[in-house]
């Protein structure tokens, strides 16, 4: 399976990783120039922290091999591909219970800014043919995928 | 020669030039579009703020603010300002040293070579008494006196120079320009950190600023520049790679200020350097034009073929044209002149002389133009160059028969040694790229002239639908928006096939012309009414008007069109595209169209798509405005369509 490798002393924080997954996940198709920076309907699902010294924590998704959220999950709404490795969620199971979030060892996953009641989940970008939109746009090449062992 | 330097070159609409560059055991800007595809997304859309140290800031949903407050639409258009001043800024430098060069060559009693042009100006101006020295002295003081005018004081020409209804249009709007020098310092301090955060105010600025940086940085620099060089007369030249003539000492010029190569010009064939350039074994010097001086070198050529070439290409070309190795020095003065060149200079020896510090290259020499000096610096320029020569490809070629016989043997022998261990440069010529009759010397006086001395058949052609309209293609040329010049030419190609005339301006013409479409043989890739036209006139449909600077020829044209018919300019079937604008300066130019009230496309945004507001007054609400409009679109068919149905509209609007 994938997974997405950080060696966060390349990170720069130039949050073209954000901009990118936003542009991945947003509703209507369009260029990254008309991607609506300001709405957060196109929220992001990694985050660029500061470690307050001046570099930065590019904080992905782990698709862990034993996820703590899919475990937390009481709905099913959180699942593990057992091809593929990668961690999915489906809103329409989701109970918005928010366990998964207070689980995640990595603080990866959210509840979605404006409705609060689904949670902001890494895919992938599995509908974009699985190379993931961050990797590609990262001008660092402080994340990149990696085969590991399942 | 196979020694690929990196193999990952751009695409270019020019096909052998992109096999050219691909080979070249060198790395060009080519070369590197593909190590710098990742673009920050922020920057894109112009949602990255630096203008203090609280920053950078980004917009996003999380951060739907700067530290200070500022929103995206605050950050969109304070860059965007500054972006629009900084590229006025570059046009107004252009034209002072222009009108100084004039000014200068009058004192002096030196050559006017466009006698016809002055008394233009002068008629323009009011100028009425004097000599053709003092009416050029006057012609200068005048532009240089507007230019020098506080923010707060209006410019004096704005109203001889422009259109009446679009004057009054302008008072209307309030945004007529004081000096404009210092119109480029208020925008500068306008939108510096904590000033101005309204975005329409900062947006009817840029307006401003377009109308001093067309009238002044475009007309005016062209008008005084037919004072000076002699007016474009309209014949065929040379285009490409083919220019470059080995046998020559070969001097390619970049930047955007003729008037600083009169006298250059004009040493460089009198006997006694013509002497010089033989002893190193050349047979003289030849200019190979490039950029926009280049193109405006071109049209002008009729006035002195001896030393000029033609024009071998844009900006995005020039490191091939140095590529070749047979150019022997790169003389410079303004924009256009890629960093990127030095390496490649200092690789083949090639000397880089600049002569003017505001384009200083890390290792060209500096010989900052100065009139009163020009003679001697002229002649230091062709000893320097002559040295270059020597150093890379000459041979010792001084005849020494009548040398003393005694040491003649000795001097042979030395000469012969000499010539056995200096290694040329190698050469890699393109003698084939480009062709060798394109259309040049095109401008408002030349076409008009062409016409009969009238606008009536281009009119006539026009409302009968011979010609369905007209659009200017002009600016730069660029390596994204599809590749070197890719939309340029593909854009221009859909747009004669709906038989829409096109005129270009700027380095776009560069490509254009390389690509063969302006030798009356593209006119089989036009329409068939504009095909029948150009065939009947013996012209290819897209006309050469030369440098960026004739933009405002090209709203001459327009402007006079619009005089006849008795119309304003939005109602005139002609819209703008600067498809691959590339600088700073694209987005003053940008900003006059808008003034004068033409659609204006764009390949790529000018760094606004963060500001919705910004988005809306340049795309929409600018047509109740001044008439204008931004039009944003990558793709040539599109484009095309978009530009047709507007000159569609504004022919249905004038009932033909
Ligand atoms: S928020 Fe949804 S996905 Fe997360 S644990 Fe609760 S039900 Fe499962
Ligand atoms: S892989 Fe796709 S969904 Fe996951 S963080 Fe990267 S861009 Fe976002
Ligand atoms: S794109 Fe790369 S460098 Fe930029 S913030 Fe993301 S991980 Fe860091
Ligand atoms: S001026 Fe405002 S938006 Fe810009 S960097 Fe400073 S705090 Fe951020």
């Amino acid at each position: 399976m994938k997974r997405i490798m950080i060696d966060y002393m390349k990170c720069d924080g130039c949050k073209n990783c954000t901009a990118a997954c936003m542009q991945a996940h947003r509703e209507e198709q369009g260029t990254i120039y008309d991607l609506d920076l300001t709405d957060p309907k196109n929220e992001s699902r990694n985050h660029i922290l500061s470690d307050g010294r001046g570099g930065y924590r590019p904080i992905f998704c782990r698709h862990c091999d034993l996820p703590e959220c899919v475990m937390s999950c009481m709905s099913g709404a959180l699942s593990k591909d057992s091809v593929t490795g990668v961690v999915s969620y489906d809103v329409n199971k989701c109970g918005s219970c928010f366990m998964c979030v207070m689980n995640c060892p990595y603080g990866v996953l959210k509840p979605d800014t404006l409705t609060r009641t689904k949670v902001i989940k890494c895919d992938f970008c599995m509908e974009k043919g699985g190379e993931p939109s961050c990797v590609k746009n990262c001008p660092k090449k402080a994340i990149w995928v990696e085969e590991v062992q399942a | 020669m196979n020694n690929c330097f990196g193999c990952n070159t751009c695409k270019s609409a020019d096909k052998p030039l992109e096999e050219f560059i691909a080979n070249l055991p060198m790395e060009t800007s080519h070369h590197r579009v593909e190590s710098q595809s990742t673009k920050c997304n922020f920057g894109l859309q112009g949602v990255c703020c630096r203008l203090c140290s609280n920053g950078p800031c980004r917009i996003t949903p999380d951060a739907p603010r700067g530290i200070c407050g500022a929103n995206a639409d605050t950050i969109v258009t304070r860059n965007f300002l500054r972006a629009v001043a900084a590229g006025s800024g570059c046009y107004i430098h252009v034209v002072e040293n222009t009108a100084l060069n004039l000014k200068n060559t009058a004192l002096v009693k030196g050559k006017i070579k466009g006698e016809r042009a002055l008394e233009r100006l002068c008629s323009i101006f009011g100028i009425t008494s004097g000599d053709l020295y003092e009416k050029a002295e006057k012609v200068a003081d005048a532009v240089l006196s507007d230019l020098y005018k506080p923010e707060y004081v209006k410019m004096e020409l704005v109203e001889k120079l422009s259109y009446k209804p679009r004057f009054d249009k302008w008072k209307e709007l309030g945004i007529l320009p004081g000096g404009a020098k210092s119109e480029v310092f208020k925008g500068v301090v306008k939108c510096s950190t904590n000033l101005n955060s309204d975005p329409v105010d900062m947006l009817i600025d840029c307006l401003r600023l377009g109308i001093s940086t067309g009238l002044y940085g475009l007309v005016l620099t062209n008008l005084l520049n037919d004072v000076l060089l002699g007016e474009p007369e309209l014949r065929t030249a040379p285009v490409g790679l083919r220019v470059i003539d080995p046998d020559y000492i070969n001097i390619m010029i970049t930047g955007h200020q003729h008037s600083m190569f009169v006298d250059l010009q004009e040493r460089l064939i009198q006997p006694d350097a013509v002497a010089k350039a033989k002893a190193a074994g050349a047979k003289g010097f030849k200019l190979v034009g490039c950029t926009c001086v280049g193109q405006d070198l071109q049209l002008r050529g009729s006035h002195y073929k001896e030393v000029f070439n033609g024009h071998a290409g844009n900006n995005y070309t020039s490191e091939a044209i140095l590529a070749t190795g047979a150019i022997d020095a790169v003389l410079s003065e303004f924009n256009c002149t890629l960093p990127g060149i030095e390496p490649i200079c200092e690789e083949l020896k090639i000397k880089q002389i600049c002569l003017d510090s505001v384009a200083k290259k890390a290792n060209a020499e500096i010989m900052e133009f100065d009139f009163a000096k020009r003679e001697q610096q002229s002649n230091e320029i062709i000893d320097k160059i002559v040295g270059a020569y020597i150093l890379r490809r000459g041979k010792i070629n001084v005849d020494f028969s009548n040398a003393d016989k005694e040491w003649k043997p000795l001097i042979d022998m030395l000469v012969g040694a000499y010539n056995s261990i200096h290694q040329d440069v190698n050469l890699n010529l393109m003698p084939e790229h480009g062709n060798d009759h394109t259309l040049t010397g095109v401008s408002e006086v030349s076409l008009k002239e062409f016409l009969g001395g009238k606008w009536k058949p281009l009119i006539d052609l026009i409302v009968a639908g011979d010609i369905k309209g007209i659009a200017g293609v002009v600016g730069c040329s660029n390596l994204t928006a599809g590749g070197h010049d890719v939309l340029s030419v593909e854009l221009t190609k859909e747009l004669i096939a709906k038989d829409i005339l096109v005129l270009t301006a700027g380095c776009s013409s560069g490509g254009i012309e390389n690509c063969g479409l302006m030798t009356p043989e593209a006119a089989k890739l036009a329409g068939p009414k504009l095909r029948a036209v150009c065939e009947k006139l013996g012209i290819p449909p897209v006309l050469n008007f030369g440098p960026c600077l004739a933009i405002g020829r090209l709203e001459i044209v327009a402007t006079e069109i619009a005089e006849e018919l008795g119309v304003d300019l939005p109602q005139l079937p002609l819209v703008l595209s600067a498809a691959q604008w590339l600088e700073e300066q694209a987005l003053a130019d940008g900003a006059y169209g808008l003034a004068l009230g033409l659609p204006l496309h764009l390949g790529l945004p000018p760094f606004i798509t963060g500001s919705k507001v910004a988005v809306k007054v340049l795309t929409e609400d600018m047509k109740q405005l001044t008439g204008g409009q931004v039009i944003i679109n990558p793709d040539a068919k599109e484009s095309a369509d978009i530009l047709e149905k507007i000159i569609m509209e504004k022919r249905s609007a004038l009932n033909i």
